[in-house]
């Protein structure tokens, strides 16, 4: 009797305070996921009236699929680069700017406004950037190496891409730290402080278990956008030049609704959920871990 | 599409059961069917009430340029037919046609009329309307309907024709003392390049986009195979079927010896990649160089730097030292937009409505005017005698009165896709011609063309 | 000797900030400057501050997004989304976070997990049971979807810093007597505030901006959002530069103004924190 009444408090309690954001999750993301799993095993090409159950055969073809593989190989290296530079640059401009420089606020905003620039437009300004004015001024001022647009060397145009992803999301996730050093209490600097604790002792020991938090969310995030990435991979170089940039997210997307092999997309989307699940997973359990422990 | 929806309610039903112990008693085949019908009758609503037979219907355009010029026409369409209202939707950029309306079908949510590309066509045959009866269809130009038939169906209405070649700057040339139309072999261009050059401008810029490069530039040797569908379907299934090779073929080699000719005068040589289609208009508009590969949809781009100046044509690209070849004459030309009319979603006032719409275009004075003078638009028909207003259409317009045209080969994004990124190699210099075979088989031996 | 040394760090700081400041606003400024133009002097002369058009660009551009409605619908949708997502996560959060219970867990996981899926994924199943089969593909939909697609973010922010603050707080409230839902909104939620607004700030910008879920959605023109009415811009074989520029600085303006805006909230909110 008791037993059953502490499971109703419970099942109240959770309803009140997780209720509606259960709902929204299992109806919008849970049923249509299931929806889509159901489909990779059909031969469903995104049109057609008629489909049919094709078992495992669409997961076969991904591992034999070597542009698949070369596509995940080229994601990963990006993921890495941008991942590090990112974090590494946000940290440092929100240190900065929670450090009481003049005028941070105004340059909090101007660190901001990348993010302001959306998908295919953000594109055509820096394709522009790349193509025109990076190469004028290298005319001009005779650096041999902007005279060729970065864009147009399969080398280069990977670079100009992790360049482009570090400029954007560096404003966003620097924003996600301020929150992190502004949640350090002054009487912990303080206490630590007068303890003499000093200089890099002082971020070792007091800040970083504080902002621990944020290196969570901002590498989380930062995975899950690289790797997800397709807006500016579209706009900026359209997988070329020759394929060379093609990211894992243009590739499939490409098999899915251009190749019109709907079901194959969805299995090599399922895959790459399932791959990047198991990092960041991975990453946010560790990183979680390392808060408790601070 | 009913079968995946009764396995959906019953995956949704599960989940919810489960998760809320939320009961499912709808039967799944009458729930779809009151969506059919709501969806209609919503349609019918929305309309201004008291016009017992009003009914609207939705144009997905994918020529983001015509916009205006589309929703003009359909006002003036309104005038005649008040009962019918027609609302053109945009089609943004960085979506592909088919895919947005892959998503409409899914969401059950489909305009009337869609523009697609003609190599598209064919995925939607289950859900377009049979046009074969139509009475344009015996106006239609000859070829003009190739690409638009699956299983024996016409389903696509020919909405536009372009043609594809090197665009010339009369102005240009004329400063260098060349006649362009007296080009129609390789070493005529080229030394048309190099006069060009010796009056201190620049031959000719190459687009390095992996569309221009493969369903346009590459595709003419496959135009240049033959001046009829059959053969050249032919020579296609030959690639696809391995019996026959690309590197041994006459007119691809002679093509590619001319895109060696123009990658030497190419005005980016130092960078080919770097040429975008955004900034080759002020390159060719503002007489910098004398030729730019490109269709005549890049009028509206090359005014704006063109000034007063509006002698612009085309030439043929030439596959051949041989002038009399048949490549070096004819202009590769196609219907590269299609109109396809939706059945599954569509009231019969709706399907109707939309025909009505397209005889509009096409036997109306009003809609000829809209078609041809306001969207600069090349007709698929021949019952419309209206001039095109712009250079580049009206030079093609010449090549067709003339008989002078090939066909077009419009294949799938698959081939443009991996034929164009192997011509971007090329154009780069990072393959030899070699190389550019190997992939180009490889693109062919990959079962995509069927 | 020691303020001297301050003083350089300060002007060390400030060049660093600068350079950076100019690469990161360049674009921006870039925009911003060009947005004057027409296309023709964008494409001729992108660097120099000459052959503006006045705002010839704003005025068409305004014309052609119908900004007013447009702007009317993106800010009710916005409003609303953001306000649930921020009402119904932060709960959800804060009980995820004091309360252990094994569903508890899954679920954060398992939103954690969801926050991977590429929305490619899930787009054709989401509008087939929307649209296919519930037909109710309209601005409140995409609102409740918003909560669905944003509640997994803004759940894992908040349970990150609900777990910094100390339990001594609430477990003297619940001494006096208060319940759960009174120590969550008299203890927790006013020491949350500079999370909220960062939440705020991130979702409105994601809301504010995104074009491909409203592009499903929103099947009446009359619904239509800035994104979604900017895309009369761009034509299959030519772009209007100046056109587009124009109409992103319309789109920009007001989250830019927000974001300015909330900022001095932020500070606010932790000076207040910190005098308690």
């Amino acid at each position: 009797m008791k037993k059953q009444n502490a499971l109703l408090t419970k099942l109240f309690t959770y309803t009140v305070f997780a209720g509606p954001v259960t709902l929204a999750f299992f109806t919008v993301i849970i049923i249509p996921f299931l929806y889509g799993l159901f489909l990779t095993f059909t031969n469903w090409d995104g049109v057609a009236s008629n489909f049919a159950m094709v078992g495992f055969e669409n997961y076969k073809t991904i591992f034999k699929d070597s542009g698949f593989i070369q596509s995940l190989k080229l994601t990963f290296k990006y993921v890495i680069f941008t991942v590090a530079i990112t974090n590494a640059v946000s940290f440092s401009l929100a240190a900065i700017l929670t450090s009481g420089t003049k005028g941070q606020n105004f340059f909090r905003a101007g660190f901001f406004t990348p993010n302001l620039i959306g998908g295919v437009a953000l594109g055509y300004v820096w394709q522009f950037f790349f193509n025109n004015i990076l190469t004028y001024m290298g005319k001009t001022i005779e650096i041999p190496t902007l005279q060729a647009s970065f864009l147009s060397s399969p080398g280069q145009a990977f670079w100009a891409l992790v360049m482009v992803a570090v400029w954007q999301y560096s404003g966003y996730m620097m924003i996600i730290y301020i929150t992190g050093f502004l949640n350090v209490p002054k009487d912990v600097l303080e206490a630590a402080s007068i303890d003499g604790a000093e200089g890099w002792t002082r971020v070792k020991h007091v800040i970083m278990p504080l902002i621990m938090p944020s290196f969570t969310i901002s590498v989380f995030l930062t995975l899950q956008r690289t790797f997800m990435v397709y807006d500016v991979n579209l706009a900026l170089t359209k997988g070329g030049p020759f394929k060379t940039t093609e990211l894992i997210s243009m590739y499939v997307y490409k098999k899915a609704f251009n190749e019109r092999a709907y079901g194959i997309g969805q299995a090599q989307a399922v895959v790459l959920f399932i791959i990047v699940a198991i990092i960041s997973i991975t990453q946010v359990y560790l990183s979680k871990k390392k808060e408790v422990e601070a | 599409m009913n079968k995946s929806k009764k396995v959906l309610s019953l995956l949704l039903c599960g989940v919810m059961g489960l998760s809320f112990g939320v009961g499912c008693a709808k039967d799944p085949a009458v729930s779809s069917n009151q969506n059919q019908t709501s969806e209609s009758q919503s349609a019918a609503n929305t309309d201004k009430a008291g016009q017992g037979e009003a009914v609207k219907i939705a144009f997905l355009n994918s020529k983001g340029e015509i916009q205006a010029q589309l929703e003009n026409m359909a006002k003036s369409f309104n005038e005649d037919y008040p009962n019918i209202t027609v609302e053109i939707m945009p089609c943004p950029v960085g979506q592909s046609p088919t895919e947005i309306l892959t998503t409409m079908y899914a969401a059950n949510n489909t305009p009337a009329i869609v523009m697609l590309d003609p190599a598209d066509v064919a995925a939607f045959k289950d859900k377009a309307s049979d046009l074969s009866d139509e009475k344009w269809v015996s106006d239609a130009m000859p070829g003009s309907l190739d690409t638009l038939k699956a299983d024996d169906k016409l389903i696509g209405f020919p909405f536009a024709v372009e043609g594809w070649g090197l665009i010339y700057n009369k102005a240009v040339l004329d400063e260098a003392g060349v006649d362009a139309s007296a080009i129609n072999t390789t070493s005529e261009l080229e030394d048309a390049f190099k006069k060009i050059e010796a009056s201190g401008k620049k031959g000719v810029v190459i687009t390095s986009a992996d569309w221009s490069l493969g369903a346009h530039l590459f595709t003419t040797a496959y135009s240049g195979q033959a001046d009829n569908m059959s053969d050249i379907k032919a020579f296609l299934n030959g690639l696809a079927g391995g019996s026959t090779q690309i590197k041994d073929n006459a007119v691809v080699n002679g093509l590619l010896d001319t895109f060696d000719v123009m990658k030497k005068y190419n005005i980016a040589k130092s960078d080919p990649l770097s040429a975008t289609y955004e900034t080759n208009p002020e390159v060719i508009g503002s007489e910098k160089v004398g030729f730019w590969f490109m269709g005549n949809w890049a009028w509206s781009p090359i005014k704006d730097f063109a000034g007063d100046n509006t002698a612009f044509g085309f030439i043929p690209v030439p596959v051949s030292n041989n002038e009399a070849d048949y490549g070096n004459n004819h202009m590769p030309a196609a219907t590269t937009k299609a109109l396809i009319l939706d059945t599954a979603v569509n009231s019969k006032e709706q399907q109707e409505a939309a025909k009505t719409f397209l005889n509009w275009i096409v036997y109306e004075a009003k809609g000829q005017k809209g078609l041809v003078e306001e969207c600069s638009i090349i007709p698929a028909f021949t019952n419309i005698t209206l001039e095109i207003n712009d250079p580049l259409g009206k030079s093609i317009q010449s090549y067709i009165k003339d008989g002078k045209t090939s066909i077009g080969v419009m294949l799938s994004n698959k081939h443009w896709g991996d034929v164009g990124a192997a011509m971007q190699k090329y154009l780069g210099d990072y393959s030899t011609r070699e190389e550019l075979f190997a992939e180009i088989t490889t693109y062919w031996t990959s079962g995509d063309y069927k | 000797m020691n303020s001297s040394k301050k003083k350089i760090t300060a002007l060390s700081k400030l060049v660093i900030l600068s350079t950076f400041f100019l690469l990161y606003l360049g674009p921006m400024l870039f925009v911003f400057l060009n947005s004057f133009k027409p296309n023709k002097e964008i494409i001729l002369n992108p660097l120099t501050l000459t052959g503006y058009s006045g705002i010839q660009n704003y005025i068409s551009a305004a014309e052609k997004m119908k900004y007013i409605a447009a702007f009317g619908n993106s800010l009710f949708i916005t409003i609303i989304s953001v306000g649930l997502i921020i009402f119904t996560s932060s709960m959800t959060a804060y009980l995820f976070c004091r309360k252990k219970w094994v569903i508890n867990n899954l679920m954060f996981y398992g939103m954690i997990a969801a926050m991977i899926l590429p929305f490619q994924a899930l787009m054709i199943p989401l509008v087939s049971i929307y649209g296919g089969l519930l037909n109710v593909l309209n601005k409140w939909t995409l609102i409740y979807m918003y909560i669905g697609f944003g509640a997994p973010l803004a759940v894992f922010m908040y349970h990150g810093f609900i777990k910094g603050i100390p339990l001594e707080l609430e477990e003297a409230a619940q001494i006096d007597g208060a319940n759960s839902i009174q120590v969550f909104t008299k203890i927790i939620w006013p020491i949350l505030k500079p999370t909220t607004f960062t939440i705020m700030i991130l979702d409105v910008l994601w809301i504010w901006n995104d074009f491909l879920l409203p592009s499903l959605i929103l099947i009446e023109a009359k619904d239509r959002t800035l994104p979604l009415s900017t895309f009369y811009f761009y034509g299959t074989y030519s772009v209007d530069l100046g056109l587009m520029m124009a109409g992103l600085v319309l789109i920009i303006t007001p989250v830019l103004i927000l974001y300015l805006f909330l900022q001095k909230y932020i500070l606010e909110g932790v000076v207040q924190g910190a005098i308690k």
